[in-house]
Formats: C-alpha cells, sequence, structure tokens
C-alpha cells in the first residue's frame, strides 16, 4: 500500500464520508487503495458500513465528500466518467437482481449488444463461454426463476464479466444461499482471483479469505478498525472490536 | 387435538374451497345469464306498467340494411366505427402521454415532476365532459383544431392522467435491484428502461390497463355532446325519430358490452402468454 508506484492502484479511496438521510452515518472518513489483481476483502458487523462503501465505489450510492479514483478515472460529476466508471467495474449482489423476463443468455448478452455494441453472435459467443466457465452452459436458454439460488448467482456473475469489467464488487454474494449451494458459487470467485480479476467483496466467509485475499479490512461504524492479511485475522487480532466479531462468526 | 384444529380450520377451508368452485367459467356465465333474465324480467313488469309496447322488429335495420342487394351498415353500425376510429387514436396517444408523464414524473427534474403532477391534478380533478366542452369552444380553435380533434385532445388528455398513474405504479412496484443491477452493468437510462424496466412493468400493469382502456371506450360516448355522429350520438338520434328508446339503448349497450368484453378477454390471453414464471 506504497505511494512508490501510484499506477499500480487500480483504486484509490480518500476521506470518504457518507450519511443516510435521517443522520446516521455509514462510512466515516475512509481511506484505503487497492492494487491491479488484488483481492481485498470487507469484514465487519452488519451496519458498519461496508456494503455503503463498495456502493460508492461504482456510484449506486452517492458520497458527501471525499474522493474515489478507479483506474485513473475519477468518480466526480462529470458523466462520462461516471458512465466510464460503471462500464469498468462489474457487481454481483446479494439478491442476485437477474432480469427474471429474460432467458439466462439473454440477461448476460444485454449489456454485451446494448453498451459494448457488439452484434448478437460475437455477443453469445462470449456469454457462452462465460456460462461455461461459471458452469452453468446448460441453463442458457432457462429463465432466472427455473434456477437455483446457486445458479443465479453464478449467471449474475458471468453477467458482469461480460462487460470485461477491471474490477469486480462482491456485495455479500453467498448471504441469500443456503449453505450446500454457498460452495460452488464461492468456487467460481476463487477461480477468478486466480485469474488475476481485481475483486472487493464484502463477506464473512472467512475460508474464502484465507484462500485467496490479500488482505482484509475489519470495518465498524463506518471506520476501519484494522487491516491485515487473513492470516493475522485468524491468528492474532489486535482490537477487541475484531476479536469479539471473529469469536461471533468462526 | 386433532379434531380441534380441523374443526377450527375446515369452515375456512370448506369455504375457500367452494367459492374456487364457484369461479368455474360456466358457472360465471350461468350466473350472469341468470342476473341479465331477472333484469329483463323486471324491465317488462316496469315497462308493461309504462304500456310500453316492444318493438324489436323494428332495430335490425339500424345494424345493417340492405340495398341493391348489398349488406350495408346502419346507423348504429356506423356510429360503432366512429366509436372505434376515436377510442383507437385516443388509445394510442393516452398511452404515449401515460408513459411520458409517468417517467417525468419519476424522473430528477424538478420541472418535469412539477409539471406532470399539475397536469395530473388538474384533467382527474375535473369531470371529463367539462373538458370536452373546454377543448371544443375554447383550446381547440386556438390550435385549429375541429370538432374530431379537439374530441381526441380531450380524451387522450383525460385517459393518459390515470394512464400515467398505472405506470407509474407499475414502474415503482420493481425491486430496486432491477435498477441497480441495470446501472452496474453500464446501460443507459433508455435501455434500462426499454431492455429492463418496461417489459417488467408492463407485464404487471397489464390487468389496470385493460380497466382504462375499456373506460376509455365507455367514455367515448360524451364526445357525442359536440355532434361527433358516434354510437351514442346515433342511439339518441334513432330513439328520438323512432320513439323505439328501450330498445335502441338496450341495442347500443349491449354493442358496447360486446367491444369491451372482447377486449377483456384478448387481455386475458396476453397476460397469460407474457406471464413471467416466479
Amino acid at each position: 500500500m506504497s505511494d512508490k508506484h501510484p499506477e499500480e492502484h487500480i483504486i484509490t479511496i480518500e476521506h470518504v464520508d457518507k450519511s443516510f438521510p435521517g443522520g446516521v452515518q455509514a462510512v466515516k472518513d475512509f481511506s484505503a487503495k487497492i492494487r491491479r489483481r488484488e483481492v481485498v476483502v470487507i469484514m465487519g458487523p452488519s451496519g458498519s458500513g461496508k456494503s455503503t462503501l463498495l456502493r460508492c465505489l461504482n456510484g449506486l450510492e452517492e458520497r458527501d465528500s471525499g474522493t474515489i479514483i478507479v483506474d485513473s478515472i475519477p468518480l466526480d460529476d462529470d458523466r462520462r466518467h461516471r458512465l466510464e466508471i460503471r462500464k469498468e467495474v462489474g457487481m454481483v449482489f446479494q439478491s442476485f437482481n437477474l432480469f427474471p423476463h429474460l432467458t439466462v443468455l439473454e440477461n448476460v448478452n444485454l449489456a454485451q449488444v446494448r453498451v459494448r455494441k457488439k452484434t448478437l453472435k460475437e455477443a453469445t459467443d462470449l456469454s457462452m463461454e462465460l456460462l461455461n466457465k461459471v458452469g452453468i452452459a446448460e441453463k442458457a436458454g432457462n429463465y432466472p426463476a427455473q434456477l437455483s439460488g446457486g445458479q443465479q448467482q453464478r449467471v449474475a456473475i458471468a453477467r458482469a464479466l461480460a462487460m470485461k469489467p477491471k474490477v469486480m464488487l462482491f456485495d455479500e454474494p453467498t448471504s441469500a444461499l443456503d449453505p450446500e449451494m454457498i460452495n460452488e458459487v464461492l468456487d467460481v470467485m476463487k477461480n477468478l482471483a486466480r485469474e488475476g480479476m481485481t475483486m472487493v467483496v464484502v463477506t464473512h466467509e472467512m475460508g474464502f479469505a484465507r484462500e485467496v485475499s490479500d488482505w482484509v479490512i475489519f470495518m465498524d461504524g463506518g471506520q476501519i478498525v484494522e487491516t491485515g492479511t487473513a492470516e493475522h485475522f485468524f491468528r492474532n487480532p489486535q482490537e477487541d472490536r475484531t476479536k469479539l466479531f471473529l469469536s461471533q462468526i468462526l | 387435538m386433532n379434531e380441534k384444529i380441523k374443526a377450527r380450520i375446515s369452515p375456512l377451508h370448506w369455504l375457500r374451497q367452494r367459492v374456487f368452485l364457484f369461479r368455474h367459467p360456466w358457472i360465471d356465465i350461468i350466473e350472469y345469464v341468470l342476473l341479465v333474465a331477472l333484469l329483463v324480467w323486471l324491465m317488462s313488469m316496469s315497462t308493461a306498467q309504462l304500456g310500453y309496447r316492444w318493438q324489436w322488429h323494428r332495430v335490425p335495420r339500424y345494424l345493417f340494411q340492405i340495398r341493391e342487394g348489398r349488406l350495408i351498415a346502419g346507423r348504429l353500425i356506423q356510429g360503432l366505427f366512429f366509436t372505434f376510429r376515436i377510442s383507437g387514436v385516443s388509445l394510442v396517444l393516452a398511452l404515449a402521454v401515460g408513459l411520458a408523464t409517468a417517467l417525468l414524473r419519476l424522473s430528477s427534474s424538478f420541472m418535469g415532476r412539477v409539471l406532470s403532477r399539475v397536469y395530473l391534478e388538474t384533467i382527474r380533478n375535473t369531470p371529463l365532459l367539462v373538458q370536452i366542452y373546454l377543448m371544443y369552444f375554447v383550446i381547440g380553435p386556438i390550435f385549429g383544431l375541429g370538432r374530431f380533434g379537439s374530441a381526441v385532445l380531450a380524451l387522450t388528455l383525460f385517459e393518459g392522467a390515470y394512464m400515467s398513474e398505472i405506470f407509474r405504479a407499475g414502474i415503482s412496484s420493481l425491486h430496486k435491484g432491477q435498477w441497480e443491477a441495470a446501472h452496474s452493468l453500464g446501460l443507459s437510462s433508455y435501455y434500462t428502461y426499454r431492455d429492463v424496466i418496461l417489459p417488467q412493468a408492463v407485464r404487471r400493469i397489464l390487468p389496470p390497463l385493460t380497466g382504462q382502456v375499456i373506460t376509455l371506450i365507455k367514455n367515448s360516448a360524451l364526445v357525442s355532446i359536440v355532434s361527433l355522429s358516434d354510437l351514442a350520438l346515433q342511439a339518441k338520434i334513432i330513439a328520438a325519430d323512432t320513439f323505439l328508446t328501450f330498445e335502441i339503448w338496450f341495442t347500443a349497450a349491449a354493442i358496447y358490452l360486446v367491444i369491451t368484453i372482447a377486449l377483456s378477454t384478448v387481455a386475458y390471453y396476453l397476460e397469460r402468454r407474457f406471464r413471467i414464471l416466479t
């Protein structure tokens, strides 16, 4: 996290604040830098601001102050910058958010055709390749409602990857899944991490953090409480707040 | 214990099963026929007291006539064609106005929201009859609109206001995750609405929208007050000329009923065709 090679940092977050109407401050003076090809896990109790922070990174939430730079593009009032960041940053949601009136293939094709302006043929080729990769190509013609939660989430990952994003954000991707489906999604994410995708993952899956993350941010009250490798959190967490939280989830 | 629970649930359960049975289409149709029979009987009782002489045999010539060996439309059917024309044009325009108003109402533009709100409340809270008069006598002439044009404008604005609320409800009912997914894929607002939001919203609003289309067709009868010869005006003229008051008005009502029931049926099949699996 040094400043010697600033171009290495694909995401720069500086002094970001975000409050919601009603006065709840979700994120307080948050700063972090994420390198290319890094996998960062964000943990923390519910209401600690981790999802809000993630949603600020692609403009789903509007921060009140601070700086966010993604791949040298500042997330500011310039509409072109905002659009560029939306295209370059993929997002996977807790509730999948597939488009229910479109088939699996159409879900993955849509943005390629509409945003990347590919032909249907080009889009379908890439879509099938990605669906193969997430192990769900045989369901290409099905509708989301005909799929299990784990399958839907894998389609959602393929849909985000179809934009060839430079960064992937995961907002509690396994929290809405039945236990037996969690691993099929985590496996896809692990493969993605090994291929060198830059990932920011909000999750409580310690196994995932331990296996593929480069470092972990522990947040509480909208602030960073502690950062370090997953191993550090396992073996010797420093802050009392962290210890308490880990004792509850492990 | 088991008996106790059974006793508590079963009456309701029993009732539900019966209610379900009663909703079989044939039972609906039988109910309807019985109701109509009852109404006809009541009518004949009351008209008997009035000394009304039914002359149904004089009605068919106002539906169809045969002249020089060719079947031509009678006055009522001519009126019906006019009703189709004015309702059809108004429907297309009202859908456009309704959708545009709903989108403005949901937009981030302050002026857009204010304007759409003012339009909606003004139109929705004044009688259509007054609006048709105003369009014809005051606003139509300013824009050089004739009788037909000002009537279409009045119907369009009136029905468009109601349709905008239906559209808005349908759009707002979608989970916000749909917008967020579209946003994070980089889709523009145009494609978000066109490919993601509207296809889902339209499926949801088909039932109330059908109701509004039926209302439009029925409301189109009001344009007869500016002497547009639609079905209602034709019926009025024939009834005045021939004193076949009840026969003609019943016939006209039956024609409206046939159109609107046909529409409901089409909408029912559309709904089934485009249902989203959940």
